[in-house]
């Protein structure tokens, strides 16, 4: 894994597990891999990992089952969803709309991007 | 778990390599001894093995005086030097003929760290690359499960992916009982290894604080007001080190805390003690 | 700080200086067969015999060369700055160390050698009374004048110890010059003594240098001395060894 350097490298290997939650790669009530194991994934102190597994206890995406493992909340997937949503919504959002100003580019010009995009996709 | 204290150290008709050095290493950590070449951190891990005597002050494991070299001790400790020769036997005989001597030695772990490694037991050691050879000592090191485990520069000689496969196996390998210390002058690559910094220069040990700290008090990144900056490198002020008040945590650009320790010692220890003491930590 | 002799560690680093020196130890086994097998021919070659004294002489003339090479092999590891972190870094005490060199470089050695050596000399012999039709006569290594030899070894061998871990480079030379230095003095020591001790006797009474007591100091050893100089070759030098390894810095 190689990291941005800004951001704490914990922060970064909580994005990796909510990528592989958001893709279903770990589906809910299932068990993911364990500190050690993802220390060694992304080759850094397992007490980094650690941190990592704590902050997303703490926000109740994962659990820990004792002496067996850590596995994925059975709402594990809506969780994330929210706290990624809320992410977008109060730093990507600003920036974006910050870059627009300083660019002067209208809504409208935003909105009509957006269409094609989708159509684009469709 | 190892205490230095006082610690002088020079070679005979040479000027002081080690000076006043008082160190505590405590199990559960990586510790990243990092200094200019030619800055005594070879010395220093000397002589916290006991291959060098310290002239005055003294180095103790466990409350005994490493230089006694007690088998109590050595049985504990292991040193991975930066340059070493290995006996021209095969792997197998040189794990056969040296891991007796270490009581939580696990040869289940040996193999699996030589597999890891992409190397077979019955090679024969003298056919090896160097840094084929420094795989070896590195996965018997990590094997004996000794407390303390030294290593000198154990990157170098290893390319890319063997650097990799390094942290890998050093990610693996910790544990709440080890004590890991890393020496090097090339920081970059254990960045995201180790999690307690000490810098020696100038014979002196400057710098030693562990990366909870720094980042309690410090902030990297690309500064937006140039006057908080404490140091700073390449162009647009791209690179800055400063006082971190209500930015987020950010990530410990470690060659930057490193070259700015170098500039700035007193104004960066200042503010990390700061820190430390007003949040109690 | 008192140590645990550990008799078990020692044992496996016998073992272990076995398995990184085998390649010298059977060279040095080679040789020793060659040797030993063509100087008994040869001595055969002149009186149709191998007598035992002759075949101690050979024994000697081969064990004791031999055997202070093989102790200069032995500190190898000791002596090179890239291999010695690793050999004093291994859990064995330093007392531990030293027994285990010392019983490979005579013990081991010497068992090996003996037998070996005997075994060629019969095999000479049997090619002697094939070839030249020799006496037949058995050699063995019960005898006084085995015990002499091996003797001789075991109290010059810890010199050369002491030489193999006190020198980084030309380290034979370097011994056996001290070696040298050392004996001249003990030769000067041992001439003051006597006259010390004997100039009423008249020792000093005819021509020249003392010519009775100079030839009577370099040959003769009275009780105390044979005690005297016994102690400072052998046991002293396994002593000085010790302290060399207890205070070895890489």
């Amino acid at each position: 894994m190689d990291f941005d350097n800004s951001k704490p490298i914990y922060l970064q290997i909580v994005d990796f597990f909510y990528e592989n939650i958001l893709v279903k790669e770990w589906q809910e009530g299932t068990r993911i891999p364990s500190v050690r194991e993802v220390a060694m994934m992304v080759e850094v102190n397992p007490n980094t990992a650690i941190r990592a597994f704590n902050h997303l206890q703490d926000l109740e995406v994962i659990y820990n089952k004792r002496g067996i493992g850590y596995f994925v909340s059975d709402n594990g997937y809506t969780k994330v969803l929210e706290i990624k949503r809320r992410e977008f919504l109060e730093q990507n959002l600003p920036d974006v709309f910050k870059k627009m100003g300083l660019l002067g580019i209208s809504f409208e010009q935003l909105k009509n991007a957006y269409n094609q995009h989708k159509n684009e996709k469709k | 778990m190892l205490t230095a204290n006082n610690l002088y150290f020079n070679y005979p008709t040479s000027r002081p390599v080690l000076k006043a050095i008082n160190l505590e290493l405590k199990p559960g950590n990586i510790y990243g001894l990092f200094g200019k070449n030619g800055e005594g951190k070879s010395t220093l891990i000397k002589i916290m093995t006991g291959l060098l005597f310290p002239k005055a002050g003294n180095c103790t494991f466990k409350g005994k005086p490493t230089q006694k070299r007690g088998p109590e001790l050595l049985q504990d400790i292991f040193l991975i030097p930066e340059e070493f020769e290995l006996p021209s036997v095969s792997i197998k005989a040189f794990e056969y003929i040296n891991s007796v001597f270490y009581p939580s030695f696990s040869k289940e772990q040996f193999y699996g760290l030589l597999e890891e490694f992409q190397l077979q037991p019955r090679q024969l050691i003298s056919t090896l690359s160097f840094g084929q050879k420094k795989k070896v000592l590195i996965a018997f090191g990590i094997a004996t499960n000794t407390q303390l485990l030294l290593m000198d520069e154990p990157t170098n000689g290893l390319d890319i992916p063997s650097k990799s496969q390094f942290r890998k196996v050093m990610a693996s390998s910790v544990d709440e009982g080890k004590c890991i210390v890393v020496s090097t002058h090339q920081v970059r690559d254990l960045h995201s290894l180790i999690n307690h910094v000490m810098i020696l220069n100038n014979a002196q040990v400057i710098f030693d604080h562990s990366l909870d700290q720094v980042t309690q008090a410090l902030w990297f990144g690309r500064a937006s007001n140039q006057e908080e900056v404490i140091y700073s490198e390449g162009a647009f002020g791209g690179k800055s080190l400063l006082q971190r008040t209500d930015q987020d945590e950010s990530e410990v650009d470690l060659e930057l805390l490193f070259n700015g320790v170098l500039h700035e010692t007193q104004k960066i220890n200042q503010l990390i003690d700061k820190k430390g003491h007003g949040s109690k930590v | 700080m008192v140590q645990r002799f550990d008799f078990n560690r020692v044992r496996q680093f016998v073992k272990r200086d076995l398995i990184l020196l085998r390649g010298t130890f059977s060279t040095g086994i080679f040789v020793a067969i060659i040797l030993v097998f063509l100087f008994c021919l040869f001595n055969m070659m002149w009186d149709k015999q191998l007598g035992l004294e002759e075949f101690y002489g050979i024994f000697a003339l081969v064990y004791l060369p031999l055997g202070l090479l093989f102790t200069f092999s032995l500190f190898r590891e000791f002596g090179n700055p890239k291999t010695n972190a690793l050999y004093l870094a291994l859990p064995v005490s330093s007392l531990e160390r030293l027994v285990a060199k010392w019983l490979v470089s005579t013990l081991v050695y010497t068992i090996v050698f003996s037998v070996v050596a005997l075994l060629i000399a019969i095999l000479a012999l049997i090619f002697g009374i094939v070839l030249f039709g020799a006496d037949f006569n058995v050699p063995t290594l019960f005898s006084t004048s085995y015990i002499n030899i091996v003797a001789i070894y075991l109290f010059v061998q810890p010199v050369f110890m002491v030489g193999a871990m006190s020198f980084s480079k030309n380290k034979i030379g370097k011994t056996l010059l001290s070696l040298g230095i050392a004996l001249l003095c003990f030769l000067l020591l041992n001439f003051l003594l006597y006259a010390m001790f004997n100039h009423s006797l008249g020792v000093f009474a005819e021509d020249g240098l003392g010519s009775v007591a100079f030839g009577k100091a370099s040959t003769q050893f009275s009780i105390f001395g044979q005690w005297f100089y016994g102690l400072i070759f052998g046991p002293l030098m396994l002593v000085v060894a010790y302290f060399k390894m207890v205070e070895k810095e890489v």
